[in-house]
């Protein structure tokens, strides 16, 4: 067992405040993940913990005792350090350099021992670089070099490791391959790791706990699953986010979202009628371009609705799988007649959604515009019986415009399709709602085929 | 991934023997070659003869000939000397530049990188010129103020370096380099002033082991002080590997890096400053065989370090047996070693440099 405490630390390059009291715990078993933009103080705040730079004020205690206040040699035993890349120039062979780990243990005349062999060994053997003990390190791949490191540093025998972006200059493979070994080594050696980490995703998989740095402050600390939020992350990085939970680990998954830096502002509000995903683009769209979007009435668990949640559309709901009741249709209604105009996009209609269709009628008797995207035959998407086709014609005749796609529909609303950035073959309606055409069967088989 | 062989370099101690072994073949080989070049052509039965007669407990068997008896001063007393005095200049200079270039991570560096040399050269040219002090330290007034002028100037370097409590290393490397500049223009202003000394002061900064320079005296001087650096600068080999893989990291293994820095700064100006304080400046040693070493040997420095310390004795004691060859009745003027250094070193090691196509270690 060993605990890791960081008290009040203040660092700084020169006169420059790069720590600002910074104060956390942490102990053996935990895999902590330090997380912030650039130049936010990840790397300084390894530093200090690594004895390279002294803070100014505060302390960093490893069991109790101040790491600067013991000898280099005697903390080298208890704490290893990856570094981001190590760049060995010097053609040591790979058993050489993870020999070096054994250097805090031995004094200055003594040489390896058959025991500091067989503590390399095993940690070469765990690492995967055994079999590569006579080659060169200037003459690894990175994964190698990095697994090289690794297992030098586990020669020291130490209670924590550091890692600084211990995988960030490997491919994708190499960097779980890694990931999965620290993790391993966390759980079964019983280590403490403190890792930056550049890549949320990266984090939010390995990481038990997750601290956040902003400006050289911590702005949140804890479990990773509570601190990844997206509040968070938009506070310390600045960027708009999606947290998801990964379908299949449960863990949180980051998505990050770009959104335009100038919004425009339009004094014109469009009301969507949509559901399963057909209107999330033009939800965007005419949000980015300043329109006021109102949707509704979409079920809860809708993706529709997920996209109006992030883009902070005011929405009219229903409980999942339910059809739209009085109460709902009242809401929509309500938000309809304050539209400047309403859209009904390709989305199929069943009895618990047709209701909608009838909202979009009281709008054009109020003589609220309508556009119905028609990229998709009203008939193929009728599962009332009838009933929505017959409504289609019926708002025809009230004098819905019908339009053939988006870029139709954006022109018809006076906007630039240039900057709606909206490439023409982009899919309103997703793949799986779209009718099968003819030769649709051979298209699947091909897509097989290829995977 | 169990592998049942064991790794070759487990076997790295038996190759190391062998390089040894070959080294000391070698040093021993270069003192017989250079014992019999010079002026005098002497036999090798009859230099083996004198050196026997002179080897303790065995010596008294020996009998000279006629022959060997008139030869004996010329070997015990003139070229013996001047061949320990290039063994401990070119192990010393090969030692400190090896230091220099772990440390620095640079295969640039020699022991004249941290104003060494200049510092040496200025403490000399000062000693020539000025004169202070000659009354008291008799032949040894130049010696003394190159070794004090070397030592002096690289702790000046190191302390002008600090900055808090940490000496970077690229900053003590400029720094060096700059003092080395300031120093030199103090040394050519000295020449300008020099009058009549200009000539002793030339002589001198042009490095050589001629007889003048290289007594018996002289050597057994400072071959404890370079001795003793050498098995110092030994004892920090592990320290010194580690400090190639950069300094964060050598701290992360556990080295106390700001006394390393500063010891090892010590002792390659130890070294560097009773070189030069023997034979003056002597160019390329320092430089390159460390380099050549490192290309033969490769970047582990308890090979390495003495490596280079048995090549660099056995070298520069080759070219020196090759200048007192090329002085002849004909041309009186002895070659000053260097010029030899130079023109065999660099194509020797152009020709390693070129069969190995890069420098390995850096």
């Amino acid at each position: 067992m060993v605990d890791l405490k960081i008290e009040g630390v203040d660092c700084f390059y020169d006169s420059a405040k790069i720590l600002e009291n910074v104060s956390f715990s942490v102990e053996t078993g935990n895999f902590v993940g330090i997380l912030g933009p650039n130049g936010s103080g990840k790397t300084t705040l390894l530093k200090s913990i690594s004895r390279v730079l002294k803070p100014k004020k505060g302390a960093i205690l490893l069991d109790s005792k101040d790491v600067y206040k013991l000898k280099t040699g005697e903390v080298a035993k208890q704490m290893a350090v990856v570094p981001q890349d190590s760049n060995i120039a010097f053609s040591f062979s790979v058993l050489q350099v993870v020999l070096m780990g054994r250097t805090p243990h031995l004094r200055r005349l003594q040489t390896e021992s058959d025991v500091d062999l067989a503590i390399a060994r095993r940690a070469m053997e765990y690492t995967g670089t055994w079999q590569l003990a006579d080659r060169l390190v200037n003459e690894l791949s990175g994964g190698e070099r990095q697994r090289v490191i690794i297992a030098r540093a586990l020669t020291q025998e130490p209670k924590v490791l550091l890692l600084d972006e211990p995988t960030s200059h490997l491919d994708i493979s190499n960097q779980l391959e890694i990931m999965d070994l620290l993790k391993q080594l966390c759980d079964q050696k019983k280590l403490l790791i403190v890792g930056v980490f550049h890549d949320f995703n990266l984090a939010a998989r390995y990481c038990s706990s997750v601290i956040l740095l902003k400006k050289g402050k911590i702005v949140a600390a804890g479990k990773t699953a509570e601190v990844l939020t997206g509040d968070n992350i938009k506070d310390v990085f600045g960027i708009d986010v999606i947290v998801n939970k990964h379908p299949v680990t449960d863990l949180p998954y980051v998505i990050p979202v770009s959104r335009p830096k100038e919004l425009l502002r339009r004094n014109v509000s469009v009301h969507i009628v949509c559901g399963a995903g057909t209107g999330s683009m033009l939800m965007k769209t005419l949000t980015d371009l300043g329109f006021m979007v109102t949707a509704g009435v979409l079920n809860v668990s809708d993706t529709d609705f997920a996209t109006a949640e992030y883009l902070k559309i005011p929405v009219v709901t229903e409980t999942p799988f339910s059809p739209i009741a009085e109460k709902a249709q009242k809401a929509n209604l309500a938000m309809v007649s304050r539209a400047n105009m309403v859209v009904v996009t390709g989305v199929p209609f069943g009895l618990g959604n047709l209701q909608n269709l009838e909202a979009a009628g009281e709008a054009l008797k109020q003589k609220i515009p309508v556009y119905i995207l028609d990229d998709v035959p009203v008939n193929l998407r009728d599962f009332t019986g009838g009933k929505a086709t017959a409504l289609f014609d019926e708002l025809k005749q009230l004098g819905a415009v019908f339009v053939k796609d988006q870029i139709e529909l954006l022109r018809l609303l006076n906007v630039s399709v240039e900057k709606a950035r909206l490439a023409s073959d982009s899919p309103l309606v997703p793949d799986h709602l779209k009718p099968r055409r003819a030769g649709t069967e051979s298209h699947i088989t091909n897509k097989s085929e290829k995977a | 991934m169990e592998n049942p062989e064991k790794p070759q370099q487990l076997g790295r101690k038996s190759r190391w023997r062998l390089y040894f072994a070959l080294l000391i073949l070698l040093f021993l080989g270069t003192i017989l070659v250079s014992l019999n070049l010079g002026f005098s052509q002497i036999p090798f039965p009859d230099i083996i003869n004198i050196l026997l007669k002179h080897t303790p407990f065995v010596g008294d068997s020996v009998q000279l000939t006629a022959f060997q008896a008139g030869k004996e001063s010329i070997i015990i007393l003139v070229r013996l000397p001047r061949i320990f005095a290039g063994a401990l200049v070119g192990a010393a200079l090969a030692a400190a530049g090896t230091v220099f270039q772990g440390m620095f991570r640079n295969p640039m560096a020699d022991p004249y990188t941290t104003s060494a040399s200049s510092g040496a050269s200025l403490g000399a040219a000062f000693a020539i010129v000025v004169g202070f002090g000659v009354a008291t330290l008799g032949v040894y007034t130049i010696p003394v103020y190159a070794f004090v002028g070397c030592v002096i100037s690289v702790l000046v370097v190191y302390l002008i370096s600090r900055v808090g409590s940490r000496v970077p290393i690229s900053t003590l490397l400029l720094t060096g380099i700059a003092v080395g500049i300031f120093e030199l223009a103090i040394v050519t202003y000295l020449q300008t002033i020099a009058g009549d000394k200009l000539g002793p002061l030339t002589f001198w900064l042009i490095g050589s082991l001629s007889s003048t320079r290289t007594t018996w005296a002289g050597v057994t001087a400072m071959a404890p002080l370079i001795i003793f650096g050498i098995v110092a600068v030994y004892l920090y080999s592990r320290d010194l590997n580690i400090l190639t893989l950069g300094e964060d990291q050598a701290q992360h293994l556990g080295i106390n890096l700001e006394r390393l820095k500063f010891i090892l700064l010590i002792l390659g100006a130890l070294l560097t400053g009773a070189a030069v304080s023997m034979s003056g400046l002597i160019g390329f040693i320092g430089l390159m065989i460390p380099n050549l070493t490192r290309l033969i040997v490769g970047p582990d420095h308890k090979i390495l370090l003495p490596a280079s310390v048995f090549l660099g004795a056995s070298f520069l004691v080759l070219c020196d047996g090759i200048t007192r060859f090329l002085t002849t009745p004909a041309s009186p003027q002895e070659v000053p070693v260097g010029v030899i250094t130079s023109i065999f070193g660099v194509v020797f090691f152009l020709f390693l440099l070129r069969r190995k196509k890069r420098i390995d270690a850096f």
